[in-house]
């Protein structure tokens, strides 16, 4: 290349070979388990994706009461390819969620999350709730019945928290109901909060992951195996799955193009057999478990704080784990992975398929 | 060394060609995203506004060209006095058609493409007719629309 | 199975009726337009894996250096400028 005295100009300033010997000094170790090492990388490329129509739609979305559905009525008929953006941006959603979820339920079962990458496991946790939380307001940026619906139903179920869901649902909703504030109140989480949030969280998780390497699973931590380096090798076969993730979501995003219902109505009666997105069917579905009461309580709040300790239980899973911590097997957890794993599989699809 | 020779030329290779279809890849994607976010970008307007005196008094039998956003539009007197608006572009590839007055027919040079009128396509590889506009007089403004597109002009 | 469908193409004709009017073009409603996009899908693809193609290949030149163990010597090789 002929750029020798720009790469000089930069050497003679930065520390370029440091940098350099770091990247071709890091390696990955190899062995049967590593394809769940490209998971959280995939999940990386869709938010990366997310960002990039993410942008050129908040270009023409006008986040009004009146003018929302409109708005996107007029990207997906009128503007070039504009039906195309929006489906890639819904596409690309559904599948990081799905991947942030196999993220996570591979570092859960490999109990990668053991000592000493606590950290990683509960930044990485915190990511999960913020991808779920972008699923849940953009959702509603929509605006027809059922995401009307749906954020009605969610906001709602937050509300039975015991003393602090009163706060939370008037905090999300922006007053008693889902209305024109909630709607200003999501774009803002949507476009401005979280991304940020995001972006922080995804530098500190990735910095964590790049001081303390890869984890290798307990029962093959002992063995030697063979390594191999991150750049070119790994780079390079990343590369290769982004692509293969890219053309899936593409032609998902033509052959699939998302509907869009009719315009939400405060005062209608909602839809036939509503059902939220599917990462909340497991929710949803174990919501349906539990009778009206119990014990004279609400049934819906003991579901609730029933879910919240589960869902806590889980993510200081880590700080639970004492034995992988020592790095002995623990099959106490492997079980507990197991289960939490299978509910959260057979749950979503009982709620797909009734 | 032979070894040491044919590594570098392969991986040379390799590289352009990498570089090379990344860039193509790039640029294609880069370009879809470019005519969304730049809705003008390769679109046509939805009506325009001349002025009506420039074009109202053509003789006859005769055509007056316009801008029709990036391209060319076609004022047309037909030889009874009615006027039309269409759009002077060939639909076989887009090339710019002339009105040829003696045989009343508008012809494409590219691929001897020929049109009446009317703007029907009756010889050559052209697949569909002309595309005419609406037009309205509105005082001393002469307003091409796109066919069934209602104008609003903002109250001056 | 016979009841299923019928009620199938019940639910479905009943939503077509209920939404003739409304229902939104979320997809180019013109044949030639839609010939094109699944035209440029196709294209995508080749593109897709072509690229594929030459990374393998490319994977697979490092690891032939790799396994000759000369990747290491790069560094110090003068510069000629
Ligand atoms: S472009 Fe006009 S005939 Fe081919």
């Amino acid at each position: 290349m002929s750029c020798q005295r720009l790469k000089s100009w930069i050497e003679e300033r930065y520390d370029v070979e440091g940098i350099k010997s770091l990247v071709a000094h890091k390696v990955i170790p190899v062995h049967q388990y590593d394809i769940w090492y490209y998971t959280g990388g995939i999940a990386m490329f869709f938010f990366i994706l997310q960002f990039i129509t993410g942008m050129v739609l908040s270009m023409y979305y006008i986040p009004h009461l009146e003018h929302a559905h409109k708005s996107i009525i007029e990207i997906v008929t009128k503007l070039n390819m504009g039906w195309f953006f929006r489906s890639v941006h819904h596409w690309g959603a559904q599948l990081a969620i799905i991947f942030v979820f196999i993220h996570v339920f591979s570092t859960l079962l490999l109990k990668a999350y053991r000592k000493p990458r606590e950290l990683t496991w509960v930044t990485g946790f915190m990511l999960l709730t913020i991808s779920i939380l972008f699923g849940l307001s953009g959702y509603l940026l929509l605006w027809d019945e059922r995401a009307f619906a749906a954020v009605r139903v969610a906001t709602g179920g937050a509300g039975n928290l015991p003393l602090v869901g009163g706060f939370i649902k008037a905090f999300l909703r922006g007053g008693i109901d889902v209305t024109g504030e909630t709607l200003t109140r999501f774009y803002a989480f949507h476009v401005a909060i979280l991304p940020i949030i995001t972006i922080l969280l995804t530098v500190i998780h990735l910095m964590l992951v790049q001081m303390q390497g890869m984890s290798i699973p307990v029962s093959i931590e002992k063995k030697q195996h063979k390594t191999m380096l991150f750049f070119p090798n790994m780079f390079y076969k990343d590369l290769i799955i982004w692509l293969i993730m890219l053309g899936i979501m593409v032609s998902l995003a033509v052959f699939f193009p998302p509907e869009i219902g009719k315009k939400a109505d405060a005062l209608a009666p909602p839809p036939e057999n509503i059902k939220p997105e599917w990462y909340f069917l497991f929710l949803f579905q174990t919501l349906k478990l539990f009778p009206g009461e119990i014990l004279g309580l609400n049934g819906e709040t003991v579901a609730i704080i029933i879910i919240s300790l589960g869902i806590l239980f889980f993510f200081l899973i880590p700080f639970f784990d004492k034995k992988s911590s020592r790095g002995e097997p623990s099959p106490l957890f492997t079980w507990i992975g197991i289960i939490y794993t299978l509910y959260f599989v057979v749950m979503t699809l009982i709620g797909f398929v009734t | 060394m032979k070894i040491n020779y044919s590594l570098i030329t392969r991986r040379t290779f390799l590289n352009t060609l990498f570089g090379g279809w990344i860039f193509a890849m790039l640029s294609g994607s880069l370009y879809a995203l470019l005519k969304f976010a730049f809705p003008t970008l390769g679109k046509e307007p939805d009506f325009v506004v001349l002025n009506a005196n420039d074009f109202l008094n053509i003789p006859p039998n005769s055509v007056k060209p316009f801008a029709w956003g990036g391209k060319l539009g076609f004022f047309f007197k037909k030889e009874n006095g009615t006027t039309t608006a269409l759009k002077g572009v060939c639909t076989h590839m887009e090339c710019n058609v002339t009105y040829k007055p003696e045989l009343k027919k508008f012809y494409c040079a590219c691929h001897k493409g020929w049109f009446d009128q009317d703007g029907k396509n009756i010889e050559g590889p052209p697949p569909k007719p002309l595309e005419f506009f609406d037009i309205k007089v509105e005082n001393e403004k002469l307003i091409v629309a796109r066919k069934g597109f209602k104008v609003e002009l903002p109250k001056a | 199975m016979k009841r299923f469908f019928l009620s199938l193409i019940l639910v479905l004709s009943n939503s077509i009726f209920l939404f003739a009017e409304e229902k939104i073009e979320i997809f180019p409603s013109v044949p030639f337009d839609q010939f094109i996009v699944y035209q440029n899908l196709a294209i995508f693809w080749v593109a897709i894996i072509g690229l594929i193609v030459i990374i393998r290949m490319k994977l697979r030149e490092f690891e032939r250096i790799q396994k000759m163990g000369i990747d290491k010597e790069e560094k110090d090789i003068p510069l000629l400028d």
